[in-house]
């Protein structure tokens, strides 16, 4: 499941964009209460990939030191979580939500599942709706996506 | 086995809750109930959060505190503003213009497990195929793929899950 490379991504407002050369390596999920604060939400979905093969082709992101072996790239101009690598590694992941198509690579596996919140099993049983049926249509109207597309 | 350490009564729920971004420089607190919570799967969260299924729960926006510093904010289209720390960039919030509530990052709360029932999907003309899934793969425990070495090395920079009267 680690689809054809170059894969192309970037933050949401498009000021840091990425290209990977190589290949993608350990598509996964993370539940670590790191990883949730980082990210803000249940868990991370990241792959990897050697840092040589990994260019910043627009922008550079910022980084903090979540630890004293290991920074997470971000945008800072909209925040978008873009990356995690540790320090002695030559390894850098890279948050598949950040993907222009994350469909190129599938979680297969979880880790930090100590922290894993108990809802999360049944988080896809839940009755689901589509956006254009959530939003109201005047407000659809008036809705003009300032999200950078998918793609360089 | 989940960790209990995040854990509280029932009765705790509607009591105040705390919350902030990865480094500590955005905190804030939220008084009194919390309105609906659920997952959106929409390609504007992905993007936003890096991520899938961005879990959110909805707040009135009079019952938030921002009680350390403020939230950087990107207007991801015409009619939405999105809060981050500028600082670590963990995704704190998105609000509707005109909406009298937040829509809060769960993960950003210091006791995401506070939020009670996840009740909804949205977004999910954009849902990624093995969504439904992912709590069937396989899994480890931090301590089970992080070397002896390097957990001695490891040392948290992460806020710790409550507030603090310094930081760092």
């Amino acid at each position: 499941m680690t689809g054809k490379t170059p894969v192309t991504g970037g933050c949401q407002c498009g000021a840091v964009r990425y290209v990977i050369s190589g290949a993608l390596e350990n598509p996964h999920i993370c539940h670590c209460r790191m990883c949730q604060k980082a990210f803000g939400n249940y868990f991370a979905a990241l792959v990897g990939t050697k840092k040589v093969d990994l260019k910043w082709s627009k922008g550079e992101p910022g980084f903090f030191r979540s630890s004293s072996i290991a920074a997470r790239g971000f945008c800072r101009d909209c925040g978008t979580p873009l990356s995690i690598a540790d320090d002695d590694s030559d390894k850098i992941a890279v948050a598949i939500g950040s993907l222009d198509h994350p469909e190129v690579t599938m979680p297969a596996h979880q880790y930090g599942i100590e922290s894993r919140m108990p809802a999360f099993e049944r988080l896809h049983e839940l009755p689901g709706t589509r956006t254009e049926d959530d939003i109201p249509a005047e407000m659809l109207a008036k809705l003009k996506s300032r999200q950078h597309p998918d793609g360089d | 086995m989940v960790n209990n350490r995040f854990m509280v009564a029932d009765n705790e729920r509607f009591k105040t809750l705390s919350g902030g971004c990865q480094c500590g420089a955005v905190r804030f607190r939220i008084y009194g109930e919390l309105e609906k919570a659920g997952i959106c799967h929409c390609r504007m969260c992905q993007k936003a959060f890096g991520n899938f299924g961005v879990a959110l729960v909805s707040v009135a926006a009079a019952q938030v505190e921002w009680t350390r510093g403020a939230a950087a904010v990107f207007r991801s289209s015409s009619i939405v503003a999105r809060g981050f720390c500028a600082a670590c960039g963990t995704p704190l919030f998105m609000r509707e213009d005109g909406d009298p509530h937040y829509e809060i990052a769960i993960g950003s709360l210091d006791n995401p497990n506070a939020i009670g029932a996840m009740t909804e999907q949205s977004g999910i003309e954009s849902k990624v195929a093995w969504f439904d899934a992912m709590a069937t793969l396989p899994t480890q425990r931090t301590s089970d793929y992080r070397t002896a070495g390097e957990l001695q090395r490891l040392k948290s920079l992460q806020h710790p899950d409550h507030d603090t009267e310094h930081w760092p």
